[in-house]
């Protein structure tokens, strides 16, 4: 073994590697129950819950990618919807550009938003998007480079806390703006929408819709990795006292900001990963992606889930997600009410999110230390450190 | 680690069972579902919400009349939130979950886009009650509002006839999205096809929910002072319209001298306003809750009984919904079944008794033919009608206006089999 | 529906008054008066018009309330006889009464009356037609305002009635209106010098009204005079001029009223989160609370004082909005943020929860529909300071009302004994806690003062915008930047922070429109923030690590 086989191989102990795995097993098992399985039978997985789960495996993607900056560099982004969105924007663009000539104008170069909106020619920065490589590349390196030089500037300026937070926020209100405006060439309001297909394959068969969703586990499952490597790495620690002491961090001759910018960035281009396949399985995206509100939300799965322990990202998107999900239907005139209460609940409740709960329920039964606890107690000093900062 | 197994675990059985007993359910007993995806919450619910009711009151008429072939109506409502994603998601979960015989909802352009390929994929059934920009024809939707051709050209052509004022200089005021930009792009091209100049038209786009209109009416005025009849048409929405007509009536505009004529302006916004200040302004529909006729009165009167609240107005994309409805009961009554295909060929030509007094009927375009009707904001919030056309208007879903689509045709009929073609497609219908 | 009891009234009164003159009123005359009667109920506009035109002519008293009754809406033709009458309406059903005498005729339904359509286009020529008569009016008010609409609907017979007018007038003010009336009237003379004149008259105006009526005369389609073309030419440039500087004093204006309302949303906001450190998301629906209570307040009025009393619903709501809002925000402090304290990005989050429900509680029980909140009579319309640079008394008094909370909570922080005990919890709490100060209860005052002001501002901004569940949202962000580039904790910050946010979005405005503007004025505070990380006017010391 090399030596990094046997870093990856630490990242996390047996047990952890082989829960991982099953955890990957499971969820791949869905799309096989929906096209093997017959319709009627138990095990049948009808076809709308393939999309629905794709949708939230993107949704942890993104809560991931936030956990990593807020959990382990207590840097809260507001704006992480931002790079969601570019990332699905550079998606949708090769999207649209796929549809070609099929487009309800038949027009083989303009997507049909600008021969509507009398565009005579494709703008510059359309140009490369219908090569899947170019605009794969764009998916990661739009929202690179826009958190590079955000938090170059951010980082340097020492902007910390809420500032940065609320600056972040600015940001992805002013791209909403901007993006909403049909002078930009992204489709306004309606943004990108009517895709046919990717690579060939048609977006509204089955097939096509269990292939984007056994993508989407093994991103999220490589971006966990890539999380787990990174948080686990020397990298990582100094992250985590930056987190809970910057200052003292600083004064013991680390350069602070270059160790936020490099989780910041790399969070920013998984979160845009994450758009590239929310955009395919949705089939619209749109200036809505901007909103602040959008963002704000992630950082409440985030704590719902319990910071600062990645996998809690994950269990966050999916609990409030699925809550949104069935409320909606069942309860359509108090499901915000629900939802609004879970999130008093957490707070108050369980600073360390529900990864806190399963571990407070383990306790009761086995009383034992598990990983689960010292998540809690690694939140609860995290939640301490920024108490000394507090005035 | 293991908690997080067993969490999945739990929420895959969960999602199984779940959906095994919606499986289970067939479609061909019980009740017949249909579906209400209209926003009842975020920024969409202050106009859709009024819609899941006018929905729901007449899923009870229906029930309490006898139901539909024999069986009951059920709708299920869900609430898309005005979270465009979130309309698709339901949308899915409507057709193939809950198995519902038709849909009706949406309301603004993004969220029928959004669900569109959802519809088309799963051959479902839309009813789209809405007023909007046209450039479109869907198999599997059926839109109850107007198209351009059903208003925005009827009131720039009032507001140019001496009964209007005989405007020569416009000014188009709108939000910024697909539906004013579309209806401008019309509509300055109808004004040059009658000898207006580029000079005389003004373009303005503003964001959603904009709410500070000083800059802007001051701008209005400044262009209205060239020595010409200056009118507005605005295709301002929802939100934006209530600081919009405050900061007109305060900054002094009467009708008189600025009409201002509104495409997405009813009842419904004007409850939000005291309009004893914007008496005059106009705006074009295909139906007045003011409309003077017994089918209307007795439609009202239920409206009130439902709702409980006899301040609640009835405006234009209700009156869609009647019209939609109406015509889905009649033509599922007519086809004997639910099935999407079955229902889809009876509902071309289908004719329904509309609000408005007139007979409204379903065209093998996928839109209907509607009447044209300009009304003056009076002191009570409601439109005193002025003008009105003769007879329904057939829409055109491609705009004769937009070279590009002047050319494309939408007939889902022999021969032509297609929503936005240049040649029949019939034949292609054989060989695939 | 008080409107048209007083038009009703004043009918009435018109009629008792104007009788015996009307039956001195010759046999010719009364044929032609018939006739015109006839003309108004013609189905074509051109009749119609024709007959408002030639009522004015007669100088009929009989005429002015019957182009009143017109204007108004309120005249119908009853269908059994074609008698015209004034119909008032009760539900479904009109209550019927003479034009002329003022007689209650009975109560019809909707069906035995056809109402008289009048559009834009024939209540301008009303306007116009009863101006022209109340030139000649007792009142001095009424012919001043008839002298504004002269102005504005110029025709030769405007011309004649107002050399009428002249000869009998006193008033100095109403004289050089009228003259200038008259010369707009005489810019559509055929005679060339008439025209000149006028255009002398004109050219030291600075009213866009002028300069409208000017236009056509540099126009060649519409002059064929190149000597009149030059003038009016000149004249307009020299207008133009004077506007454009007129329209930096009205865009200054406008960026102050934007800022004040910027100001008033933030306000509350620079309490809770400025100083308390709480980062408030429930302050927008705060803000919304406010509005509400303005709403119901407002129905209260309604429904238990006589109408006179509605004008001063506002003064009132104020504090009761005021008290509302700040019941709830203590209840929110002490029920959920007080566990948070030194937690602020978790205060966020529970903040955030706590919208959600506020949101949807005021939608169940109001509806998720506008509600409309009338501007008292105080608040409606405006005056015209200069070339057309109207100021809207409701934006005049909510800058006014701005300053007023930011003074007297500038005051109360600095002077009295609570804000020497806010200010001492903020600075050091546990210092506080041992001079003897209850921090818990200053902690809840304190915000609740903060939200209190936020409801405050709810009662203002109802007044320029919707009344909506969603209210709260369309401030939450701005808010939250106006606090943030102010810098945190500095009330002065909050203000020149507010101040130049407007003023900047504004004069940015007529370049980039407003979407560019907006995104512009982000950008700029995205960049101001990396120049000083603690906005304007930072808090030094320890205080500014939050």
């Amino acid at each position: 073994m090399g030596p990094i086989t046997r870093r990856i191989g630490t990242l996390q102990g047996p047990r952890g590697w082989a829960v991982f795995f099953a955890l990957i097993a499971i969820a791949l098992l869905v799309p096989l129950l929906n096209l093997m399985v017959p319709a009627g039978s138990l095990f049948y997985v009808p076809d709308y819950v393939v999309p629905l789960l794709g949708k939230y495996l993107c949704f942890a993607l993104l809560a991931l990618s936030l956990d990593l900056v807020w959990g382990f560099a207590g840097v809260l982004s507001l704006g992480h919807g931002a790079f969601f969105a570019l990332g699905g924007y550079a998606m949708g663009m090769h999207l649209m550009r796929e549809i070609g000539d099929r487009g309800v104008y038949g027009n083989p170069l303009l997507p049909d938003f600008m021969v509507f909106l009398d565009w005579d020619h494709l703008p510059w920065y359309w140009y490369g998007f219908d090569q899947f490589w170019f605009a794969s590349l764009m998916v990661f390196l739009v929202p690179g480079v826009l958190a590079f030089v955000f938090g170059w500037f951010a980082f340097r300026s020492r902007i910390t806390g809420v500032y940065l937070s609320i600056i972040s926020q600015a940001m992805t209100y002013a791209l909403m703006l901007a993006f909403f405006r049909n002078e930009m060439g992204f489709g306004g309001n309606n943004g990108l929408t009517d895709f046919k297909d990717v690579l060939g394959f048609d977006l509204s068969t089955p097939g096509t819709r269990a292939g984007l969703y056994v993508l989407t586990v093994l991103a999220l499952g490589l971006a966990f990795l890539i999380c787990r490597f990174v948080v686990k790495s020397k990298l990582g620690r100094v992250a985590t006292a930056i987190r809970d002491a910057e200052s003292r961090v600083r004064f013991l001759g680390y350069r602070t900001d270059r160790f936020k910018l490099f989780l910041w960035t790399l969070s920013a281009m998984l979160a845009g990963m994450a758009g590239a396949l929310y955009v395919p399985q949705v089939g619209i995206i749109n200036p809505g992606e901007f909103s602040p509100a959008n963002s704000i939300e992630v950082a409440v799965w985030v704590a719902v889930g319990g910071r600062g322990t990645l996998f809690g990202a994950i269990i966050g998107a999916f609990t409030v997600n699925g809550a949104k999900s069935f409320f909606t239907g069942w309860a359509p005139e108090y499901w915000l009410y629900f939802l609004g209460a879970l999130f008093i609940i957490v707070t108050l409740f369980l600073p360390g999110g529900l990864v806190q709960l399963a571990s407070r329920v383990r306790d009761g039964f086995t009383g034992g230390r598990n990983r689960g606890l010292r998540a809690a107690r690694r939140s609860a000093r995290a939640t301490e450190g920024e108490t000394s900062h507090a005035t | 680690m293991k908690l997080l197994k067993r969490a999945a675990a739990v929420l895959a059985v969960a999602g199984l069972m779940g959906a095994s007993g919606e499986a289970a359910r067939a479609a061909d007993e019980g009740p017949i579902k249909i579906g209400v995806l209209h926003s009842l919450s975020g920024t969409m619910a202050i106009s859709e919400t009024t819609l899941k009711d006018a929905i729901l009151m007449m899923v009870d008429q229906l029930n309490a009349s006898g139901g539909l072939l024999g069986r009951e109506v059920e709708a299920v409502v869900v609430d898309p939130a005005s979270d465009w994603p979130l309309f698709a998601e339901k949308a899915r979960e409507l057709i193939e979950g809950e198995k519902v015989a038709a849909v009706f909802g949406c309301w603004t352009s993004v969220s029928r886009k959004s669900v569109l390929p959802v519809f088309e994929e799963l051959n479902g059934l839309l009813f789209y009650p809405v007023q909007y920009e046209g450039e479109e024809s869907s198999k599997n939707v059926f839109y109850t509002g107007a198209a351009p051709n059903q208003q925005a050209i009827p009131a720039v052509e009032y507001l140019m006839s001496a009964e209007g004022g005989s405007a020569e200089r416009f000014v188009l005021l709108g939000t910024d999205y697909v539906y004013p930009r579309t209806t401008n792009k019309i509509l300055r091209a109808f004004l040059h096809s009658k000898g207006v100049s580029d000079d005389d038209i003004m373009e303005n786009y503003t964001p959603f929910g904009h709410s500070d209109w000083q800059t802007i009416v001051a701008d209005v005025k400044a262009f209205a002072s060239a020595g010409k009849k200056t009118a507005v048409v605005s295709t301002i929405n929802g939100d934006a319209n209530v600081p919009f007509y405050k900061e007109l009536a305060n900054q002094g505009i009467s009708a008189t001298e600025i009409p201002v004529v509104a495409f997405s302006v009813g009842e419904e916004e004007l409850a939000g306003i005291d309009t004893s200040n914007l008496v005059g302004h106009l705006a074009s529909w295909n139906y007045f809750m003011s409309v003077d006729n017994d089918l209307n009165y007795a439609f009202i009167d239920k409206w009130w009984e439902y709702t409980g609240d006899k301040n609640r107005v009835t405006n234009d994309p209700m009156e869609a919904h009647y019209i939609g409805f109406n015509m889905w009961v009649q033509a599922v009554r007519q086809a004997g079944t639910t099935d999407v295909d079955a229902v889809r060929q009876a509902m071309y030509g289908q004719t329904v008794r509309s609000l408005s007094g007139y007979d409204v009927q379903m065209h093998t375009n996928h839109h209907l033919s509607k009447p044209v009707m300009i009304g003056e904001i009076q002191p009570d919030g409601q439109f005193e009608i002025v003008w009105q056309t003769e007879s329904p208007i057939v829409a055109q879903a491609w705009s004769p206006f937009i070279p590009e689509s002047a050319k494309l045709t939408a007939d889902w009929s022999y021969p032509w089999v297609c929503g936005n073609c240049t040649e029949p497609r019939y034949a292609d219908w054989f060989t695939n | 529906m008080l409107r048209l009891r007083t038009l009703i009234a004043l009918l009435i009164v018109a009629l008792v008054g104007l009788a015996p003159l009307a039956a001195t009123a010759a046999d010719g005359d009364e044929e032609v008066f018939q006739a015109a009667l006839k003309g108004i109920t013609a189905s074509s506009f051109e009749e119609q018009l024709a007959a408002i035109d030639t009522l004015a002519g007669l100088g009929d008293p009989r005429a002015v309330t019957l182009l009143r009754a017109l204007g108004g809406g309120m005249l119908q033709v009853r269908k059994s006889d074609g008698a015209l009458v004034v119909a008032e309406r009760d539900g479904r059903d009109y209550i019927l009464s003479d034009p002329f005498t003022g007689e209650a005729m009975g109560t019809v339904s909707r069906r035995d009356v056809d109402k008289i359509t009048v559009n834009n286009a024939l209540r301008g020529a009303i306007t116009a037609a009863l101006s022209r008569l109340a030139l000649f009016d007792p009142d001095v008010a009424k012919r001043r305002e008839a002298v504004a609409a002269a102005l504005k609907y110029p025709s030769p017979e405007m011309a004649t009635a107002l050399n009428k007018a002249l000869e009998a007038e006193e008033d100095a003010d109403l004289r050089r209106g009228m003259e200038r009336a008259l010369a707009a009237a005489r810019i559509s003379s055929p005679d060339k010098a008439e025209r000149l004149a006028a255009i002398e008259t004109f050219a030291g105006s600075s009213d866009p009204d002028i300069r409208s009526l000017l236009m056509p005369l540099q126009d060649e389609a519409t002059e064929s005079d190149p000597e009149v073309r030059t003038a009016a030419a000149e004249a307009i440039k020299r207008i133009d001029n004077r506007l454009a500087l007129f329209r930096l004093v009205g865009n200054l204006y406008q960026g102050i009223s934007l800022g004040s309302v910027l100001l008033l949303a933030a306000i509350g906001l620079a309490i809770t989160f400025g100083v308390m450190g709480v980062i408030n998301m429930a302050h927008g629906e705060m803000i919304m609370l406010g509005a509400y209570t303005t709403f119901v307040v407002q129905e209260v009025f309604v429904a238990a004082l006589p109408p006179a009393y509605l004008n001063y619903y506002l003064i009132v709501a104020l504090p009761v909005a005021f008290l509302v809002t700040a019941l709830v925000g203590a209840a929110l402090e002490r029920g959920v943020i007080r566990f948070l304290y030194g937690r602020p990005l978790e205060t966020l989050l529970a903040t955030w929860g706590v919208s959600l429900i506020l949101q949807q509680v005021v939608r169940s029980i109001f509806g998720a529909t506008n509600r409309r909140v009338a501007n008292p009579d105080w608040m409606t319309g405006g005056f015209e300071l200069v070339g057309g640079i109207v100021l809207t008394y409701n934006r005049l008094i909510i800058i006014v009302f701005a300053f007023a909370v930011l003074i007297a909570l500038a005051a109360l922080l600095r002077y009295s004994f609570f804000g020497l005990q806010m200010r001492a919890v903020t600075q050091s709490r546990g210092m506080a806690s041992a001079m003897g100060i209850v921090t818990g209860r200053i902690d809840a005052m304190t915000f609740a003062l903060g939200s209190g002001i936020a409801g405050a501002a709810g009662v203002a901004l109802s007044q320029i915008g919707n009344v909506s569940p969603n209210l709260g949202q369309t401030y939450i962000v701005d808010s939250f930047l106006v606090v943030v580039f102010g810098g945190v904790g500095s009330l002065w910050g909050t203000l020149v922070g507010a101040m130049s946010l407007g003023i900047v979005n504004k004069f940015l405005e007529p370049y980039s429109g407003a979407m560019l503007g907006k995104v512009l004025v982000l950008v700029f505070i995205i960049l101001f923030i990396q120049k000083r990380p603690r906005g304007l006017f930072a808090l030094r010391g320890r205080a500014a690590e939050m």
